[in-house]
């Protein structure tokens, strides 16, 4: 990553022009020419940089409920576990923690009667009764934009 | 407090607001835009619509903070922050908006919410930091606490990635 691959990445982030060509619009600001901008930004794709350029939502506007689950698994069973719980679409975060509740993932459904029978399935599949859900109250910060 | 208020779960039903052809929309831009001189276009004819409708649509989308943010996720580890601890905090719950201001106050942390705690597990306040190391991430910690006034916290370090995508709601 040079100097331009970061102007490119912080802009692109936050601001990304929806107009007819973003591209366009972004070389404007700093100023490069919308092809520079297009091949650097299939290279940062490509190598893994920028994972996807797209739309983020506030799931409760779209009367999506969502919450954080844990579960103390076994080292033996995580696999299984791992396995049972993404096989949800809705489980968009999966990550193994330091922790002695060690398995920690985010669910997104219509609402959260779904989100309780998917976790007793979970439980009832793979024998790990213990699941903590964890609605949010309120959201402080989301913010998952970076400078690079 | 403002710029907490326009995060804070709407209690309205958005989704009498959001026609058929949004959830078209929101079919498409929820999934990877191409890269494209004009990415719109192409998706736009996917759903037999014309690049200025779509457009006009995403915008507004926007406007109704439907659309929290449009634009590049990175990936962190591949972007130099390899580092990433979720911080549970116990605060007690009259503290509970001001603690969440502090913490989210901080350029570290990504996010941060208040959440019901759960049986013994008594942690209601949780903020996800980026670090370019461990030891980087246990000095943002302190530096919070020591703002906040809440020394009640544990550290998860995450050691797997088994899943990291976007929600696909229509």
């Amino acid at each position: 990553m040079d100097e331009i691959d970061r102007s490119i990445i912080n802009e692109i982030q936050t601001d990304f022009p929806i107009t007819q060509r973003p591209y366009f619009e972004l070389g404007k600001r700093l100023n490069l020419p919308e092809d520079i901008v297009i091949k650097r930004v299939k290279r940062l794709k490509g190598e893994g940089i920028i994972r996807r350029i797209g739309g983020n939502f506030h799931s409760n506007r779209l009367n999506f409920t969502s919450t954080l689950c844990a579960a103390k698994v076994p080292k033996k069973d995580i696999g299984h576990f791992v396995e049972t719980v993404n096989s949800y679409p809705g489980v968009t975060h999966n990550y193994l923690r330091d922790h002695e509740y060690n398995i920690w993932f985010t669910f997104i459904a219509q609402d959260m009667a779904f989100i309780e029978d998917a976790l007793k399935d979970i439980s009832g599949k793979t024998g790990i009764k213990e699941i903590l859900n964890l609605p949010a109250l309120k959201t402080f910060k989301i913010k998952v934009d970076f400078e690079v | 407090m403002a710029f907490s208020d326009s995060l804070l779960y709407a209690k309205v039903n958005d989704i009498d607001m959001i026609t058929e052809i949004d959830k078209k929309v929101i079919s498409l831009i929820q999934k990877d835009l191409p890269v494209d001189r004009r990415p719109f276009a192409l998706i736009a004819d996917k759903i037999g619509i014309t690049e200025e409708k779509f457009i006009e649509r995403v915008n507004n989308l926007k406007k109704q903070g439907i659309i929290r943010r449009f634009g590049a996720t990175l990936r962190h580890q591949e972007a130099g922050f390899s580092s990433n601890a979720m911080i549970a905090w116990l605060v007690p719950e009259e503290r509970i908006d001001e603690a969440g201001r502090i913490l989210s106050g901080f350029r570290e942390v990504t996010h941060c919410y208040h959440r019901k705690p759960n049986g013994n597990w008594r942690y209601n306040l949780y903020s996800m930091i980026h670090g370019k190391n461990r030891e980087q991430c246990y000095d943002i910690a302190a530096r919070m606490a020591q703002s906040s006034g809440i020394d009640k916290y544990e550290l998860l370090f995450s050691e797997k990635e088994f899943r990291k995508t976007s929600m696909e709601y229509f």
